[in-house]
């Protein structure tokens, strides 16, 4: 008999027969045989947790997290405490993994597509491996195998794998960083991303990189934010960005500069600093040698006049930049992703040889290589450019199988290089994957795919914390029976096991023994943090640290080099030709929760509320509050965004945060596959971005497409918490009690009062 | 340093706002810590979402200098707690070590509480929790998930607390400073979310709550939250100058 307590209660409160209705119920079934444990792990007891150390690879830089299992299920994933990047911290997306890995539309079998625009037909292993193979047989050399960027041996066995068939690994990254990289490398003469010493930084100036929400290490960078925030001067950050992200809200001071600006920004700080003498003559000297052409052009009125910030404000920063070091610049995310790219995050990091930043505490300090020989300790998405070259390759038939894994290029790529067209015509498309994605609506072979929960790996954290250190991935859970233990949720393989197999064995025989293998290596260094007599107890030492770190083995500066000056000004897209609406400049931002798309199919990631709109399950557009009162838009407003690219929907928020003219719209939704949670909602902005790309390196420029907006006609509600609780201010207007330097909240609290007070009279 | 007071625990929780970033990371924490139901679209859109511990965000200024400010916002534990007498069949009382509990099988669903309640932090099942079949796996088995009809709310992770006090008596011990941690300060990057004993002298939040900028919400209420602020420091504000701001 199915009865829930309301109705138990309404009835034991009509009937004295409340006594027997209970003793009839019983206890309910199926509660108790979600915690039946079918298969024991030898390590399980029941009603005791385990906690098991592991890194994060896909979803995350290189985070180490402990997974709290029990009774064989993963129930919490947090920090994991003793690891030197995270340092026991999380973001929000760590838990939503976990809805991945037991994810309702889970990918059960291999499913195969008889014909190009055929259904998916469930198969066994056995034939899925038959047809991998007559795939490989048939690539003769015409293969590519495509992943996420993949730091650790896993990427090491995907190139391996594609020099065996003579095929490429080519990595894919939507957000690509390959700017970055190049920036610093020509910059700084460093191969890693090197490490920002925040926690002991007086100033903190970056531009674009929302480094506190989702840019490069946001666990590593927020432990170290709370620290430069307890320092004894409570530390200054200044951020640059057209629109207000996690690290804008928390700056000091807040620069909002017109899109493709920044580097013009950053040479604008440094005239102040060098017009006033605020640096050493050596670090000035060092500065003019990183950039030909030295700073003419770049006086305050002039840049100004550029990036259409005010003199004043562009003064304050410099002068808060060089007067209170140390102090250390960064840059990345949007900054760098212009046509002007190079130009721009070369004078961004640049401006750390003004301050003597490089190397010193409180500065940027060099990463190390790898500490094992053949493993980068780097790795980044080819260039837009190469994709470029390479999808044509595809749309011309000259490739007959394409291996994809951990990324989705059909949601990924812009509309402009017709991705679609170009999987059509590869005979053989193979995705790997958890959950459908948007690609695998185009694989002839579908093959689910163990989350790093399940399977062995390595990880190499990028920035890593400034010396050597090894992730090391377990499994944490062994296969997880459906409810009515009839069957596993999913019959997935790992990754890099599958290829291990397909390649007879022929450069490992298993990911689990090339991570022993690993760890043999590390232990024979005789260096790390951890020592052991014997190759087993280094092994228990570094699965329960959750790896391995050498805090001697730091990374040697290189040499500077210089600013790249190809194209020093922004080129945007063109809007002539898009019909009726406004222009506005799109930038496009790294969702909070959903990341780049990778964790829409989770309803933690898809409820999360968004930091600065509040919103959920939905595209919103973010544009100045005073523009859209202007333009008579209001929130809600269906937004038809178009470029010469494509169109896509948002809905209107306006907000102050945000510069006029500028359009800001999450990434993350908009999906056609994904799952129940993912499939067909909102917008996919993406997909609309235009060609245009980094003079220097060739990456998209994926913050230089210019829309016009125009009002679609409807207005529907926006899916958001905000106004969902009233605010109940602690003194009228003030709901966060704000105090200056020094100030008492008593006193702050005092002031507020008298200030209500003064316009109520006013108000009389 | 130690737990040990003749009075026993005080549990409570210093809020640098200072220092909160808004990302969220308590809030998606708490939801998978304690069984907290999904907040599908449908929800959201009602208003009937529910989130123990929620950040709030509101608005200073116009462009250029317009300010994001956050505070995270969770049940204050309250000493002198507006939910608590208000609660007809004892659902909801004031324990010895400083919580406010929600016995989930005495609540009849009055709402009595949540309408008592000024920091809106009490949650009611308006529907029957769903969780798709598999989901099901990663439920918490320490807490228990909600039925439809009654309220809920943060319990400041009564379950961790508990467990740790068995485990360190079962060691013959007391409980050390930072022993017990809740999931939001678990997992809060920046150690803007911090949770001890206020009976301890020596614990770290009973050193944070002396600090000059600490305040409680709504004090004018006079509800004695555990839960102390520090207030945000602007750099740009004049000591002694009132702040205006918006609800965003």
């Amino acid at each position: 008999m199915k009865l829930n307590r309301r109705e138990f209660l309404t009835l034991t409160g009509k009937t004295t027969a409340g006594a027997v209705i209970f003793a009839a119920c019983g206890l309910p079934e199926r509660e108790l045989i979600v915690q039946s444990p079918v298969d024991l792990p030898e390590d399980l007891v029941r009603g005791e947790d385990a906690w098991y150390a592991t890194s994060m690879g896909d979803f995350t830089n290189g985070d180490g997290v402990l997974v709290r299992v029990m009774e064989g299920r993963a129930k919490k994933i947090e920090g994991n405490p003793d690891h030197p990047v995270n340092r026991g911290k999380s973001t929000a997306r760590y838990d939503s993994v976990l809805q991945l890995l037991y994810h309702p539309d889970r990918i059960s079998d291999p499913m195969r597509r008889f014909s190009k625009g055929g259904n998916l037909v469930d198969i066994s292993w056995r034939q899925a491996e038959a047809q991998f193979q007559d795939a490989l047989v048939n690539a003769n050399g015409s293969l590519t195998v495509v992943t996420n960027p993949l730091r650790g041996h896993l990427g090491s066995v995907a190139s391996k794998f594609a020099a065996k068939f003579n095929g490429r690994h080519m990595s894919f990254d939507p957000i690509e960083q390959g700017v970055l990289h190049g920036a610093v490398k020509s910059v700084l003469g460093q191969d890693q991303l090197p490490t920002f010493d925040i926690a002991n930084a007086s100033t903190v100036l970056s531009f674009g990189a929302d480094w506190l929400g989702t840019w490069g290490s946001p666990a590593q960078f927020g432990v170290k934010y709370g620290e430069f925030r307890s320092q004894g001067n409570r530390g200054y950050l200044i951020h640059a960005d057209p629109r207000m992200s996690l690290t804008a809200a928390a700056a000091d001071l807040w620069l909002a500069p017109k899109p493709g600006t920044e580097g013009d920004l950053a040479l604008g700080i440094a005239s102040v600093i060098v017009k006033e003498g605020l640096a050493s003559v050596a670090n000035i000297a060092a500065f003019n040698a990183a950039l030909p052409g030295g700073l003419s052009g770049y006086s305050v009125a002039e840049v100004a006049g550029k990036t259409e910030i005010p003199a004043a404000r562009i003064e304050k920063a410099a002068r808060h930049f060089a007067g209170n070091t140390p102090a250390v610049a960064f840059g990345g995310g949007s900054a760098g992703a212009h046509t002007n790219g190079s130009f721009n995050l070369g004078a961004i990091y640049s401006l750390n040889l003004l301050v003597g930043a490089v190397g010193a505490r409180g500065g940027v300090t060099a990463n190390p290589g790898s500490a094992f020989e053949d493993i980068s300790a780097s790795a980044t998405g080819a260039s837009f450019e190469s994709w470029e070259a390479e999808l044509a390759q595809w749309r011309a038939g000259n490739v007959e199988t394409v291996i994809i894994r951990g990324v989705d290029i059909v949601y990924g790529m812009p509309n402009s290089v017709a991705v679609r067209e170009a999987l059509d015509n590869v005979p053989n498309v193979i995705t790997f994957g958890a959950v459908l994605d948007d690609t695998m609506a185009f694989a002839d072979l579908v093959l689910p795919e163990l989350t790093f929960l399940e399977t062995w790996g390595t990880d190499i954290p990028e920035p890593g914390p400034g010396y050597q250190v090894v992730g090391i991935q377990q499994p944490v859970v062994g296969p997880t029976v459906t409810q009515d233990e009839t069957g596993l949720i999913s019959n997935a393989r790992g990754f890099g096991d599958m290829l291990l197999a397909m390649a007879g064995g022929s450069f490992g025989s298993s990911m689990e023994r090339i991570v022993m293998d690993a760890v043999s290596e590390l232990h024979d260094t005789g260096r790390g943090s951890v020592s052991a007599s014997s190759s087993a107890l280094f092994m228990n030492g570094v699965l329960q640290r959750g790896g391995w770190w050498d805090t001697g083995e730091k990374g040697a500066q290189g040499t500077a080099g210089r600013i790249s000056t190809t194209t020093k000004s922004a080129g945007y897209s063109d809007t002539n030709a898009l019909g009726t609406g406004e222009d506005f400049h799109l930038v496009p931002f790294v969702s909070n929760s959903l990341f780049d798309g990778r964790l829409a199919a989770t309803p933690w990631a898809q409820q999360t509320p968004d930091p600065i709109s509040s919103a959920s399950w939905s595209t919103w557009a973010e544009i100045n509050s005073q523009q859209a009162k202007e333009l008579g838009i209001r929130q809600g407003d269906v937004l038809l965004i178009r470029s010469t690219s494509g169109e896509i929907e948002a809905l209107a928020y306006p907000h102050p945060g945000i510069r006029p003219g500028v359009i800001g719209v999450p990434i993350g939704q908009g999906h056609a596959e994904g799952g129940r949670w993912a499939e067909g909602r909102g917008s996919n902005v993406l997909s609309i971005l235009v060609d245009k790309k980094d003079s220097e390196t060739g990456a998209l420029a994926w913050a230089a497409t210019r829309v016009r907006v125009q009002r679609a006609g409807r207005r529907v509600k926006v899916p958001k918490y905000e106004g969902e609780v009233e605010a109940r201010a602690a003194e009228p207007g003030v709901p966060i009690l704000v105090v200056g330097p020094g100030e008492t909240a008593e006193q702050a609290e005092k002031a507020n009062h008298h200030e209500y007070q003064g316009s109520l009279f006013k108000d009389d | 340093m130690t737990t040990a007071s003749l009075k026993g625990p005080n549990w409570g929780m210093v809020v640098d706002v200072d220092k909160c970033i808004g990302c969220m990371a308590c809030v998606i924490a708490c939801q998978a810590e304690n069984n907290v139901p999904l907040n599908t679209q449908d929800r959201v859109e009602r208003g009937r979402a529910i989130s123990w511990i929620r950040v709030e965000r509101y608005w200073e200024g116009d462009f250029p200098d317009s300010k994001a400010r956050f505070i995270p916002i969770m049940c204050q534990h309250c000493a002198n707690a507006p939910c608590e007498p208000v609660c007809p069949v004892f659902a909801t009382y004031h324990n010895s070590e400083g919580l406010n509990i929600q016995v989930y099988n005495r609540c009849v669903g009055t709402r009595y509480c949540a309408n008592g309640c000024p920091y809106i932090v009490r949650f009611f099942n308006y529907w029957e929790p769903v969780w798709p079949e598999s989901l099901r796996n990663h439920l918490n088995p320490d807490v228990t998930v909600r039925s439809r009809g009654i309220m809920e709310k943060c319990t400041f992770c009564v379950h961790r607390i508990r467990r740790e006090s068995r485990k360190a008596r079962s060691e013959g011990r007391v409980l050390l400073d930072g022993e017990v941690q809740t999931a939001c300060s678990t997992a809060c990057p920046t150690s803007a979310l911090n949770f001890g004993n206020f009976n301890d002298p020596n614990s770290k939040v009973s050193k944070m709550k002396d600090d000059q900028r600490h305040y409680t919400l709504l004090d004018q209420f006079a509800t004695e939250p555990n839960v102390i602020y520090l207030a945000k420091v602007d750099t740009d504000r004049k000591v002694g100058a009132g702040e205006a701001a918006s609800h965003g």
